[in-house]
């Protein structure tokens, strides 16, 4: 099995981006990264969840090659909901490790604000079972308000608490040139915003963002750049009215283990993780499920101080670019090791949670330096 | 969503109006909404409408809706967990929300869910409502 390196990469700035099409959208930054790694890319691995249901495009790939003049490129789309990016990055990796390509390109776009905010909830709330949740009016964020709203009462936080989550999120998004929102806020900023899902405001929410993020990944170290040392996705195939707990991301629980595992690292060892916040709550979550707090100990331990997760800003400062977020974490996080475009992270070891729905599916992406 | 599904909304009626979940014939778990194989392994699974009435698990008040749901909010969405154990989440109406707590009891009732325009389906389906609140 070969190693697999990320040789290149570009992001594009997250925002609203009413004057690009998705397919240019996502060409612009392929480019970007394919001159990044001065490799010839031999396939192409799109990373997009709503192409079909908000911007009304199949066979993205295709569209996103023509807009380069390339040609004759084998383009494989792969859909996890807001995890699909994560999910694209793996099956690139094992086709890697196969030796089936000795490059790849993995792009991840969405452009959510080509529809309304209701038409957006419309389209994100077909990540949930759209029979039985969205149906009823369900929506991710309702999910996550009532997963905060247990997990506040049973480990005895308060509504604050939570909310240090955002200011966090903010004053490391000050520093990502990427991000949607790149200022800091105020803890009475976020506590005074507007409720949205009790106990959940407007703070806990990542803003859906218009973006694209491209990777191009080899399997010989054609020059710098960190390497992929393992990845695991896993599933919650267990409804919200059936799962045991709500306070704990199942699907990411396995992912992390089986990941961590494979690389021969510790939760110690990570010297920075990018995580899936969609709402401020699957961050904290996302803290217990990698082994960095212990389980009930993520808001305490954001009582404390700074903490090595999200330099991006995460889905709230870097914004929540829903399938495309997965290519934006590797991307970043690789950059992070690095000391590119980001500060140096003290260590060399950095993990992305990729997750699609409300812990329905997450991937668990380990980079060494 | 715009253009609901006739045949979506049709084939799911037997959930929609009476709660029918299938049982496990060899260990008995019952599953909402119906599966083919039980995790156990079986595939010999039967019809099991649910019961009619339980207690609120937890709740929120959901502001920011999808386009099906503008005139109604906000919504109260909740998980209930009915007097056989089996736990169902839904829309939970006619509460004055300020008494509502987890522990309430309620019941199921019948109600309109969604209305595709003034030409389109109207479709329908359980809620639960608070009993003696």
């Amino acid at each position: 099995m070969k190693d697999v390196y990320v040789v290149g990469g570009a992001l594009h700035p997250a925002g609203r981006h009413y004057d690009k099409n998705i397919d240019d959208l996502a060409a612009a930054v392929l480019d970007k990264a394919i001159a990044d790694a001065q490799a010839d890319i031999e396939a192409l691995f799109v990373a997009s969840s709503t192409a079909e249901l908000g911007n009304k495009q199949q066979l993205l790939g295709v569209y996103v090659l023509e807009s380069l003049g390339l040609d004759k490129i084998p383009v494989f789309r792969i859909e996890n909901g807001d995890g699909s990016g994560g999910a694209a990055v793996v099956a690139a990796y094992h086709a890697l490790r196969a030796g089936e390509y000795n490059c790849v390109a993995v792009v991840g776009v969405d452009k959510p604000n080509d529809v309304l905010s209701n038409q957006q909830q419309d389209i994100y709330a077909t990540t949930l079972d759209t029979h039985f949740e969205r149906y009823f009016g369900f929506t991710p964020l309702s999910y996550a308000a009532l997963m905060a709203k247990m997990y506040l009462k049973k480990y005895e936080y308060k509504y604050e608490d939570l909310a240090r989550w955002a200011v966090l999120m903010h004053a490391h998004g000050a520093g990502n040139p990427y991000a949607y929102f790149r200022r800091p806020v105020k803890l009475e900023d976020a506590v005074n915003s507007e409720v949205v899902s009790e106990p959940l405001r407007l703070y806990d929410v990542g803003p859906l963002a218009d973006g694209a993020a491209a990777a191009v990944l080899c399997n010989n170290k054609k020059k710098d750049g960190p390497r992929i040392l393992s990845v695991t996705t896993s599933t919650n195939a267990v409804g919200f009215n059936a799962r045991n707990e709500y306070d704990v991301l199942y699907s990411l629980e396995e992912a992390a283990r089986s990941a961590l595992k494979k690389a021969g690292i510790t939760p110690r060892d990570i010297a920075a993780a990018e995580v899936h916040d969609s709402f401020s709550i699957f961050g904290a979550l996302a803290l217990e499920g990698l082994g960095i707090v212990k389980r009930g100990g993520a808001l305490a331990a954001l009582r404390e101080g700074d903490l090595p997760v999200n330099l991006s800003g995460g889905f709230k400062a870097r914004g929540n670019i829903l399938g495309a977020t997965g290519v934006y974490q590797v991307v970043e996080l690789a950059w992070q090791l690095m000391g590119r475009e980001f500060k140096r992270v003290e260590g060399n070891y950095g993990v992305v949670h990729s997750m699609g729905g409300v812990d329905r599916v997450s991937t668990v992406i380990v980079v060494g330096l | 969503m715009k253009h609901e599904s006739v045949p979506i909304y049709w084939r799911n009626i037997p959930q929609y109006y009476r709660l029918v979940a299938k049982r496990c014939k060899k260990c008995g778990a019952v599953h909402f909404p119906p599966v083919v194989r039980c995790r156990c392994g079986s595939k010999e699974l039967e019809d099991l409408e649910l019961p009619k009435e339980g207690k609120l698990v937890e709740f929120t008040v959901l502001h920011q809706v999808g386009t099906d749901f503008l005139k109604q909010k906000p919504l109260v969405v909740g998980l209930v967990e009915l007097s056989n154990g089996v736990r169902v989440v839904g829309q939970i109406v006619d509460a004055q929300v300020e008494k509502l707590a987890p522990g309430a009891k309620v019941e199921v009732v019948f109600r309109r869910v969604v209305a595709d325009g003034k030409h389109g389906l109207v479709m329908y389906g359980y809620k639960f409502r608070p009993v003696g609140l």
